[in-house]
C-alpha cells in the first residue's frame, strides 16, 4: 500500500497520515519506517555536530599551547563531542536502520508500540537539543564523557557550568528513558510479533543483533539512570558547599565509577553489536553465501552480551579496589576477546569462501573488519592489570577506543549504503561511494595511527609540551622516531580534516542520488536472504502483500489481515456499544502527542536545570492539582460527563489551596512566586504542559494492532499480550533501575563499616514505626488491586470501584505518612538530604521509591475515572489493564519489602 | 471465590511475617531480650523479605501462571543487580 492507500478512519480520528511531502506527516508520523529515516537524520546531524567538536579539539592539538580554546572550553567541547558521538550517533543511527529494517526482517507490520516508538525519537531529539542548550547557559559539563567523580560535583567546579552541568545531566536521562522506552518496544516486537515459521534462530542476524543490543540497553542503561539521578541531585542539594553523594568519605568516586562502568562497558557492545549484525548481512550479501559458522556467531554474540556485565572494573585497575577482584576482572576481560575471535573469523573465512562483489558497502565492512581487529587487539592492552598500570589515561586508550568505535560507526556507514536503495527505491553513486571508502579510510589511519605512536601523551591534555620528546617502544628505551610529539599529533589533525571531508562525499552522493533516474526494484543486490529485499523499494505503507508466513522455509504472504481486530464495536464519545454498531477498524499512524509529550520533557528539564533547591519539588507539586482537574475535564470530553469527572474538577481548587498555603509558610504568597527566578516558571509551565500531553495521550483512541497468534511466532512468551510482556520488560529495567540504589547504600554501608552506619548518622531516632506501618499500608493495597482485578474479571462494577478506590486510599496513607516521617526527620530532627551520607541514601533511595507511588496513585485516578465510565469490566471490556497497573503496583510493593529492613531494621 | 480466598490467607501470611520481623529487630536489635547477635538476625529478616516478595511475584503478579520465560527476564534483571552489588561490595573488603 502505498501513501495513497492511506485511509481516513469511520471515528473521524485522524489516525491517516499525510503525504511524505508534507511537513505534518513527519511531526505526527508513528510509523516505524518514517521514524527510523527521523533516527538516522537526526542521528547524521549529531554526528555533524560532534565532529565539528572533534575539529576543535585537533586544531587545538595542532602544536602544544596553540589555543583556540580556553581551558574550560576545551574540556567542554572533549566532554560534549565524547557524549554525542557515543549517545547521540552511534547508537541512534543503528537504531534507525533498526527502525526501519527489524519489522521488515521479522515479518511484522510495525513495531508493537508505535506511539511510543515515535516517543522515543522525539525524547532522543529534545535531550539532544538539550545538551546543545547546556553551551548556552554559561558552560556545559567540562568533566570528560565518563563523568568521574568528584569532578562532575558542583563543589570540584565551583563557579563553573551549575546550570550547563545540570542540563547536560538531565539531557542525559531523557536520552536514557528514550532507550528504555527503545528496548521494551524491540524486545517485545522481535519475542511477539516474528512471522509464522520464523524462529528465533533463523531471524537474520541483523535483528539478532539488535535483539542482544536491546536486552544489553534495558539493564545497562537503568544502571546508568540511577548514576544520573544520584548526580543529579547532588547537583540540587549538595551545592557547591556540600560532599554530596559522590564526593562522600565512604567512596563516592569509587561507587560513580563503579556504577557508569557497569553501564559503560555493555555500553561499548550495545554500540557495536549493531555494526556486527550489519558486517553480517553486507558481508554475506557480497561474498553470495551464507555466513560460515551462523549459529556459533550467535552463539558467541549472546556470550559476550552476557559477559558484558561481569567485565566492568578492567575500567578500574588503577583505583582502589583489590587485587583478586582485578584478576578476576582481567580474566573475563582476556576472555570476551576469545567470542571476538570467533565472529572475526568467521566473517573473513565467509569472504574467503565466497565470491566476494566489490561494492561500497563490502568495502566499507572490509574496512571496519579490520579497524575492529587493530582496536581490539590493543585493547587486550588494557586489560592486562601491569600494562593498563602503564596505558591508563593516556592517547593509548584514546587511540584504542577510537578505533574500535569508529569501526562501528564505518561498518553502519556500510549498512547505510547497503539499505539505501531499499529506504529510497533509488541506486547511489558507487563510484562516489568508493571514493568516500578510500578518502575515510585513509584520512582515519592518518588520523589514529599516529596516536600509538605518540601513545605517552596523556588524555584529555592539550599542554604535552613537557612531552616532546622522542617516542619510544612501550616498558623499552628503545626511540622509535627520531621527532617530538607534535608531528604525529599535526598529522592526525591532516587525517582528521581528510576523514571529515570524505563525509561531505557522502551527502552529496546519497543527496544527488535521490533525484537521480537510476531506480530500483526490489533489491538490486544479487544475493539476498532476509525479506525487506523480497517487498518494493520503498517498502509499501503495510510493509507485506499480505500475512508474511516462512512455515514451508521460505517467505510466503498468505492472503486476508494478519492482525486481531479488524472489527470492532463502534463506540460512542460515552464509551457505549451499541449492538450492532461495528465498523471496520484500521491501524493507526498518527498522533501529536508523542512530539508534544516530548516538548514538554524538554521545557521541565530547561527549567530544572535552573531551580532553586527550595524551589524544587513545586512545580510538580502544582501539578498535581492541574493533572487532577485536567484528567476530570479530558475524561468528560471523551468518555461523557460523569459524577467522577465532576468530582475531580471540583477537587483540583482545593487542592491548589491546599499546596498554596504549604508554599505560603515556606515562601510567602505571593512573594515566594515574585521571587522565584524565571527557571521556577518555566519548570512550571512543562510540568502543566507534560500532564496535559500525558492525560490526551492516554484517553487518545489509537489501534495498533495485534498479530493473530496463529500467524505468528511467540517463543518464549506464548499466551502473554504484547502490553503485559511490555510491561514486565519495563520492570525487568526498573530492578535494575532500584537494585543499582540499592547496591550503592550497600556499597557506601560496607564502606562505612556496616554495622556503624546508622549509629554514625546524625538524626536522633530511627523511624521504626513509620516503616513498619507503611509495610501494612502497602501489602493491604497489593491485596485490594489484585481484589479489583479479580472484581473486574468478574464483570462486578462495584468490587472493581471499590477496591481500585481502597487501592488508592492505601497509597495515600502510605504518602501521609511518609510525609510524617520525613518532616520529623528533617524538619524536627534536622536530618537534613546532605547532613551524612546515610540521610543522603535514605532520603534518596526511599524518595524515588516514593516518586513510584505518586505515579502509581495518579494513574488510579485515571483507571477508576475510566472504569466508572464502564471500562474493564463491562461486557466486550477487558480486566486487563487492571493486570498491567497491578504488574506495576506489586513491583513497587515487593521494592517495599527490601526498603523496610534496610532502612528501617538493620 | 477460590482465587479470593488464596490471596486472602497470602496477604494474611505476608502481614504476619512484616510482624514477626519487627518483633526481631525489637527483641533482639533494639531491646536486646534475646541475644543471637545481628548477622544472625540480620539474614533471617532479608530471607523472609525474599519470601514475602517471592510470594507477591508469585501469586499476586501471576508470575507462576504465565510462561517461565516471564520469570526467567525477571531473574536476569536480578542477576545484574546481584552482579553490581557483589562486584563493587567485594572490590572494597
Amino acid at each position: 500500500m502505498s501513501d495513497d492507500n492511506t485511509h481516513e478512519h469511520d471515528d473521524g480520528h485522524d489516525g491517516h497520515l499525510p503525504p511524505k511531502s508534507s511537513v505534518k506527516r513527519w511531526l505526527v508520523t508513528t510509523n516505524h519506517k518514517d521514524i527510523g529515516i527521523l533516527y538516522t537524520i537526526t542521528a547524521i546531524f549529531f554526528l555533524i555536530f560532534a565532529g565539528i567538536l572533534a575539529m576543535l579539539i585537533r586544531v587545538q592539538m595542532w602544536e602544544s599551547g596553540h589555543f583556540i580554546l580556553s581551558d574550560l572550553g576545551y574540556n567542554q567541547v572533549v566532554t560534549a563531542h565524547g557524549l554525542l558521538m557515543v549517545f547521540w550517533f552511534l547508537s541512534p543511527f543503528a537504531f534507525g536502520l533498526a527502525n526501519y529494517f527489524v519489522p521488515l526482517q521479522i515479518g511484522a507490520a510495525d513495531l508493537a508500540f508505535p506511539r511510543l516508538n515515535a516517543v522515543s525519537y522525539w525524547l532522543y531529539l529534545f535531550s539532544g537539543v538539550l545538551l546543545g542548550v547546556s553551551f548556552f547557559q554559561g558552560a556545559s559539563l567540562p568533566t570528560g564523557w565518563t563523568l568521574y567523580a568528584p569532578l562532575n560535583l558542583p563543589a570540584f567546579i565551583p563557579g563553573v557550568a551549575e546550570l550547563g552541568s545540570m542540563s547536560a545531566i538531565l539531557a542525559l536521562i531523557i536520552f536514557v528513558a528514550s532507550v528504555t522506552i527503545g528496548s521494551v518496544n524491540f524486545l517485545t516486537t522481535m519475542y511477539r510479533m516474528r512471522a509464522e515459521g520464523l524462529r528465533m534462530r533463523d531471524t537474520p542476524l541483523f535483528s539478532i543483533s539488535i535483539l542482544l543490543t536491546v536486552w544489553m540497553m534495558l539493564f545497562a542503561f537503568a544502571a546508568l539512570l540511577a548514576a544520573l539521578i544520584l548526580l543529579s541531585f547532588d547537583h540540587v542539594f549538595a551545592g557547591e558547599a556540600g560532599q554530596g553523594y559522590f564526593g562522600s568519605e565512604e567512596g563516592g568516586s569509587l561507587l560513580w565509577t563503579h556504577l557508569f562502568w557497569f553501564f559503560g562497558h555493555p555500553e561499548v557492545y550495545i554500540v557495536f553489536f549493531p555494526a556486527l549484525g550489519v558486517m553480517a548481512e553486507v558481508v554475506q550479501t557480497f561474498s553470495g553465501r551464507r555466513l560460515v559458522g551462523r549459529k556459533w556467531f550467535i552463539i558467541a554474540m549472546a556470550l559476550v552480551a552476557i559477559q558484558s556485565f561481569i567485565v566492568w572494573m578492567h575500567h578500574m585497575f588503577l583505583t582502589s579496589i583489590n587485587l583478586p577482584i582485578k584478576t578476576v576482572m582481567m580474566v573475563t576481560t582476556i576472555g570476551i576477546s576469545l567470542p571476538f575471535d570467533l565472529m572475526m573469523f568467521a566473517l573473513i573465512y565467509t569472504m574467503i569462501k565466497g565470491r566476494v562483489r566489490w561494492k561500497t558497502p563490502f568495502l566499507f565492512v572490509l574496512g571496519a573488519i579490520i579497524l575492529f581487529i587493530l582496536g581490539g587487539i590493543t585493547g587486550v592492552f588494557l586489560g592486562a592489570i601491569v600494562l593498563d598500570y602503564s596505558f591508563r589515561g593516556t592517547y593509548w586508550v584514546v587511540a584504542h577506543f577510537h578505533y574500535v568505535m569508529a569501526s562501528g560507526a564505518v561498518a553502519l556507514i556500510g549498512g547505510l549504503y547497503y539499505w539505501y536503495p531499499k529506504i529510497t527505491g533509488k541506486m547511489y553513486n558507487e563510484f562516489l561511494g568508493k571514493v568516500h571508502f578510500v578518502l575515510a579510510f585513509i584520512g582515519f589511519n592518518l588520523l589514529y595511527f599516529p596516536l600509538f605512536v605518540v601513545w605517552e601523551t596523556p588524555r584529555r591534555w592539550f599542554h604535552y609540551d613537557g612531552m616532546t620528546v622522542a617516542p619510544t617502544i612501550p616498558f623499552t628505551d628503545i626511540v622509535l622516531f627520531e621527532t617530538g610529539f607534535t608531528i604525529w599529533h599535526q598529522m592526525a589533525t591532516i587525517g582528521a580534516f581528510l576523514f571529515a571531508a570524505s563525509f561531505l562525499v557522502m551527502f552529496y552522493n546519497l543527496f544527488v542520488s535521490l533525484y537521480s533516474d537510476r531506480v530500483v526494484d526490489e533489491s538490486p543486490w544479487a544475493y539476498t536472504g532476509s525479506a525487506e529485499w523480497t517487498v518494493s523499494s520503498p517498502p509499501p505503507e503495510t510493509n507485506f502483500p499480505g500475512a508474511p508466513s516462512f512455515a514451508t522455509g521460505k517467505l510466503n504472504f498468505l492472503e486476508g489481515p494478519a492482525t486481531d481486530g479488524g472489527t470492532e464495536t463502534a463506540k460512542t464519545d460515552g464509551g457505549v456499544a451499541h449492538a450492532g454498531d461495528t465498523v471496520e477498524k484500521h491501524p493507526d499512524h498518527a498522533s501529536w502527542w508523542p512530539l508534544l509529550m516530548s516538548l514538554a520533557a524538554l521545557v521541565t528539564a530547561i527549567g530544572i536545570s535552573g531551580l532553586e533547591t527550595s524551589y524544587f519539588v513545586w512545580p510538580f507539586v502544582f501539578a498535581i492539582p492541574f493533572f487532577v482537574g485536567y484528567l476530570g475535564f479530558e475524561g468528560a470530553r471523551k468518555d461523557g460527563f460523569t459524577p467522577v469527572h465532576g468530582i475531580y474538577m471540583a477537587a483540583a481548587m482545593p487542592l491548589f489551596a491546599l499546596f498554596g498555603i504549604v508554599f505560603h509558610l515556606h515562601h510567602g504568597v505571593p512573594g515566594g512566586f515574585i521571587e522565584a527566578n524565571q527557571y521556577f516558571w518555566i519548570a512550571t509551565v512543562g510540568a502543566f504542559f507534560g500532564v496535559a500531553t500525558l492525560i490526551s495521550m492516554g484517553y487518545e483512541s489509537f489501534f495498533a494492532p495485534e498479530p493473530k497468534p496463529e500467524l505468528t511466532e511467540q517463543w518464549p512468551f506464548e499466551g502473554v499480550t504484547n502490553t503485559k510482556l511490555g510491561m514486565w520488560v519495563f520492570l525487568g529495567s526498573d530492578i535494575v533501575l532500584f537494585g543499582a540504589f540499592i547496591g550503592s547504600y550497600i556499597f557506601m554501608r560496607i564502606q562505612h563499616g556496616w554495622t556503624d552506619w546508622w549509629v554514625s548518622a546524625t538524626y536522633e531516632s530511627k523511624a521504626v514505626w513509620p516503616g513498619l506501618v507503611n509495610t501494612y499500608v502497602l501489602l493491604a493495597s497489593s491485596f485490594t488491586i489484585v481484589l479489583a482485578l479479580a472484581y473486574a474479571k468478574k464483570g462486578s462494577k462495584r468490587g472493581t470501584l471499590g477496591f481500585l478506590a481502597i487501592t488508592f486510599i492505601g497509597a495515600g496513607a502510605f504518602m501521609i505518612n511518609k510525609i510524617i516521617e520525613w518532616n520529623e526527620l528533617y524538619i524536627n530532627q534536622g536530618w537534613t538530604f546532605n547532613a551524612d551520607v546515610m540521610a543522603s541514601a535514605y532520603y534518596l533511595t526511599t524518595g524515588l521509591h516514593a516518586a513510584h507511588v505518586v505515579v502509581g496513585m495518579l494513574i488510579m485516578l485515571f483507571l477508576f475515572a475510566r472504569a466508572y465510565s464502564g471500562a474493564y469490566w463491562s461486557e466486550d471490556e477487558d480486566a486487563y489493564t487492571i493486570e498491567y497497573f497491578g504488574l506495576y503496583w506489586h513491583f513497587v510493593d515487593i521494592v517495599w519489602l527490601f526498603l523496610f529492613p534496610l532502612f528501617y531494621l538493620l | 471465590m477460590a482465587k479470593i480466598r488464596l490471596y486472602t490467607i497470602i496477604f494474611a501470611a505476608l502481614m504476619v511475617i512484616s510482624t514477626v520481623q519487627f518483633a526481631l529487630e525489637w527483641a533482639v536489635l533494639d531491646r536486646e531480650l534475646i541475644d543471637m547477635g545481628y548477622w544472625v538476625i540480620f539474614w533471617i529478616v532479608i530471607v523472609m523479605s525474599s519470601i514475602k516478595a517471592v510470594a507477591v511475584a508469585g501469586w499476586y503478579m501471576h508470575m507462576l501462571e504465565e510462561p517461565r520465560a516471564i520469570t526467567y527476564l525477571a531473574m536476569a534483571g536480578l542477576l545484574c543487580v546481584i552482579a553490581l552489588t557483589a562486584g563493587a561490595g567485594y572490590s572494597v573488603l
